[in-house]
């Protein structure tokens, strides 16, 4: 497969890698050995002993030619526009950002245009951009793409991103940049200047071969976390593709393991750890806890770039945090009851297990958030159930309990909270599907327009989703897998239908609403349950940590230190099913809470050193 | 560029393509294209085949191309009552233009097509002129250079260089000195052409080696600069490689992965960094001149 322009701008031809002192060509002043040289580059010339000199004669041998023929000749006038509109172009230095008066649809942050100077001149165009959610890594990302293409250091581009996301980069490429991106559709799509494409598409042949048969002036990698394993086909292929500029993004760099770290800077810049060796030697003490820190920064440093929200300077709107507490119906209350015993006693019989323990604890919450959540595991449950098992007839009476269930007292209150918005737009969050599939139905009883997203939609579908969500629907509902990459920033209602008990991921889904580009405060509304273990964690996440107004950096950082010893769902789980009441559960929460306040007050002390 | 250079390079765009000027104010104009300039701009290349087959008069596309966002207008005032008048009701494009848009990116690449090569000639001086004595005019070569600096950052510079074709004399401000000059592309009554010494090739060789000379006496710290970090770069790429190279020692097929791995990054870091400089052509033409030098 070949394509007409996809010579990469600068590469030097025939590249002589191997030798390092240029070949000596022919004496530059004999100039008559130039004559009749055929093509239009003059052989390289040294100029200076580390510098070739290369003249193009492409526009003087049309002049030969049109000599010859006598004509036709062009208009002075535009001969002279032309020389004008290469003076405008001109890049009359090596350091000034050009791009930044070239931008008039919207004006840059500070930090951001101090992050694309630096990676631009400090890094030289290979660096991982890890700020924090929504502190824009795409604009910057943006920035320094503009800035080489621009200077005409880069013509040809490869953006690899999420396939959820592949059209919102080609619209901010356009809007913000003026950027000619298109979105990869067909296999002809890789012949144009910016490709957008989705990694999962990349890696497979036919376009695998493609690729990898070409070069690219820039490689840009969105949510390059998932490039933290050496093993994965991702992986591989990312570092076979030939490139000269590139750009990681991610907002977590480190989720396990500080080798993942090691992996992501090892596709920019081997060896800038040192060799493998090397770095678990000098830097890890545990897989998780590195040694000689400050070394291991300023290495960092030299090709991360790490912007906070605590750094300031970026103004975010006010959150307004409302808990709305429901007492469940009796008969909802009957069939928390019966799961919650269920749970108890099934845990005793087989304790140990953590899969198991975290499928039973995943039972008590979707009763606090749907029946028609609930009844599909338990629905499952029982067909696994061995036949002769005493506990078949246990999950038949549970599902009984569900059919005494006329109304979901969290839908109703849902209802209530849309009507007090007015015509104001919100996002309903919910961790389960079934619960999805209700309130869509149950919206549409009650004439509220609601769209769904989920991660499990198409490119297109997602795309399509949010287009309603803008113009018509005023209502959307997301799983959690609807939650990476989305921006909603037009919505500022957010009701937590039920919530996950990862901090992080309630801030990613904060993170679609009240991010750069917000202009209104923001509503939170967390649904809570009483008498339930929801009203326990919404105690834990909401009074005890605080952490809908803690600064988001901070939550990162403290989830990970805690999650270095055991994930922190799991722990959750397994306080849940271990304590004997309420009043012991509420203190376990407590202790927990208590440890991760400790290692916000330690983390605030690191980062000030 | 600011606004005001941007309008006038504009203008006199439309003036030099021969585009009809529907209505202008300091903040915008409606455009009417010329065939040539509907050609190089509106992307049609099948409606133009169209036309050219079929030999029917094309209808050309209206613009109306903003240059600075005027303050909103006041109610009570029509906004553009005009353009509607004028063009009868036909769809007119409504686009922004400013430094770094698609289209005047688009405008810059279309002059620098149609404007590659001329052929001109100075007009005689008017008055005191001789009818039976002729004037010799001298040919130059007057090139427009553009040189490229760069490594894995870039800076450039512009050259408007000529050479007399006759004498051999060349002049580093020759673009310059034609902006003074009336010139046209018809030959001029009574006045003759000394025959040329050089060739056109000979005389681009000498450009080229003057301008060579010149760019050797520049500074050259950008490149020792950007040297070193090449330098660097290779040297942590090997650091990384040679300890595992050497742990391959018997998996022959596990080396040569790697030996190929280190040699594409390798290539990299000098596609990156390696510095050179390019010298290309914007546009050159042949300048008949009065004179005998």
């Amino acid at each position: 497969m070949h394509f007409p322009h996809l010579s990469p701008a600068g590469m030097p031809s025939g590249t002589s890698s191997e030798a390092d002192p240029a070949p000596v060509t022919k004496d530059a002043f004999s100039a008559g050995q130039q004559l009749g040289t055929p093509g239009s580059d003059t052989p390289p010339r040294l100029v200076h002993p580390l510098v070739e000199l290369k003249f193009n004669r492409t526009v003087f041998e049309e002049l030969e030619r049109r000599v010859e023929r006598n004509g036709p000749w062009d208009d002075w006038q535009m001969y002279r526009l032309a020389l004008e509109a290469e003076e405008a172009n001109r890049v009359s230095d090596f350091h000034e950002l050009q791009c930044t008066r070239l931008l008039p649809a919207f004006t840059p942050l500070p930090h951001q245009i101090e992050t694309a100077r630096k990676v631009m001149h400090e890094m030289r165009g290979r660096a991982i951009l890890a700020d924090e959610v929504g502190l824009g890594k795409t604009i910057e990302a943006g920035l320094v793409l503009k800035e080489y293409w621009v200077r005409g250091l880069v013509r040809k581009v490869l953006i690899l991103v999420p396939a959820s996301l592949v059209l919102q980069w080609v619209r901010e490429l356009a809007n913000k940049f003026d950027l000619p991106a298109v979105p990869q559709k067909k296999e002809y799509s890789w012949g144009s200047d910016i490709v957008v494409a989705s990694m999962d598409t990349a890696k497979r042949d036919p376009h695998r071969q493609i690729l990898l048969d070409n070069e690219f002036d820039m490689l840009i990698v969105d949510e390059a976390h998932k490039l933290k394993n050496k093993r994965t086909s991702n992986y591989k292929f990312i570092n076979e593709l030939r490139k000269k500029y590139c750009l990681l993004l991610t907002a977590t760099p480190v989720q396990n393991d500080l080798s993942e770290l090691y992996n992501l800077i090892t596709l920019l810049k081997p060896g800038q750890l040192g060799a493998e060796g090397d770095f678990a030697a000098n830097h890890v003490v545990d897989r998780r806890v590195p040694k000689n820190e400050a070394k291991l920064q300023e290495s960092l440093g030299q090709v991360m770039i790490r912007n906070r929200r605590s750094d300031g300077g970026v103004e975010f709107t006010r959150r307004f945090v409302t808990n709305v507490p429901l007492h469940l119906s009796e008969e909802e209350m009957a069939l928390y009851q019966g799961v919650t015993d269920y749970v108890r006693q099934h845990v005793k019989a087989e304790s140990g297990d953590i899969a198991s323990m975290l499928s039973m604890v995943t039972l008590q919450r979707e009763v606090c958030s749907s029946r028609d959540a609930v009844f599909l595991t338990l629905v499952n449950l029982f067909k696994k159930t061995q036949e002769e098992s005493p506990l078949r007839a246990r999950i038949w009476e549970l599902v009984e309990l569900i059919r005494n269930i006329k109304s979901n007292t969290k839908g109703e209150k849902t209802i209530e909270l849309l009507q007090a918005m007015g015509d104001e737009k919100a996002i309903i969050f919910t961790e389960y599907r079934q619960t999805q599939n209700y309130l869509l139905r149950f919206f549409n009883e009650h004439g509220i327009q609601a769209v769904p997203y989920r991660g499990g939609m198409n490119r297109g579908k997602k795309d399509w989703m949010m287009d309603l969500f803008r113009r018509r629907a005023q209502v959307m509902i997301a799983t959690e897998a609807g939650g990476e990459g989305i921006n909603l920033q037009f919505c500022r209602n957010i009701i937590n239908f039920d919530l996950p008990w990862n901090p992080m991921r309630v801030e990613q889904r904060i993170g679609r609403v009240h991010r750069l580009g917000q202009k209104e405060d923001v509503n939170i509304y967390n649904l809570c349950t009483v008498g339930t273990i929801e009203e326990h964690i919404v105690h834990l996440l909401h009074e005890k940590i605080n952490m809908f107004e803690m600064v988001i950096g901070e939550l990162d950082e403290i989830v990970q230190r805690l999650d270095q010893e055991e994930s922190w769902e799991h722990r959750l789980a397994k306080m849940v099913l271990e304590a004997a009441d309420g009043e012991e559960l509420r203190k376990r929460l407590d202790g927990l809470g208590d440890t991760l306040l400790e290692q916000r007050g330690k983390s605030k002390r690191g980062t000030k050193t | 560029m600011n606004v005001k250079q941007i309008q006038k390079f504009v203008l006199s765009y439309i003036e030099a393509t021969g585009c009809q000027i529907l209505e202008k104010s300091p903040n915008h104009i409606t455009v009417k294209l010329s065939p040539d300039a509907d050609r190089a701009l509106t992307n049609r290349p099948f409606y133009w085949s169209f036309v050219d087959r079929c030999g029917v008069a094309p209808e050309t596309m209206t613009y109306t191309w903003i240059f600075e966002k005027a303050p909103v207008p006041e109610a009570g005032i029509p906004s553009t009552p005009l353009t509607s008048l004028v063009t009868g009701g036909v769809r007119v494009a409504r686009e922004e233009i400013y430094f770094g848009s698609r289209r005047l990116t688009q405008l810059f690449d279309a002059v620098r097509q149609a404007g590659r090569n001329v052929t001109m000639f100075e007009e005689p001086p008017r008055g005191h002129r001789d009818p039976l004595g002729s004037q010799p005019y001298t040919a130059w070569l007057g090139v427009n250079f553009k040189v490229g600096y760069e490594c894995d950052m870039k800076r450039e510079e512009l050259y408007g260089w000529g050479i007399s074709l006759a004498t051999g004399v060349i002049d580093d401000k020759f673009y310059e000195g034609l902006k003074d000059k009336r010139l046209t592309p018809r030959l001029p009554a009574n006045i003759h052409l000394l025959r040329n010494g050089l060739s056109l090739r000979k005389g681009l060789s000498q450009l080229e080696n003057a301008l060579e000379r010149k760019i050797k006496t520049s500074d050259f710290g950008w490149a020792v600069e950007a040297e070193n970090r090449r330098q660097e770069e290779r040297n942590r790429i090997n650091q990384y490689y040679g300890p595992l190279l050497e742990r391959s020692t018997e998996d022959d097929e596990q080396k040569a992965v790697l030996q190929t791995r280190q040699k594409q990054r390798e290539e990299e870091i000098d596609w990156q960094y390696r510095p050179r400089v390019a010298v290309s052509i914007v546009n050159c033409g042949i300048f008949h001149l009065p004179g005998i030098d």
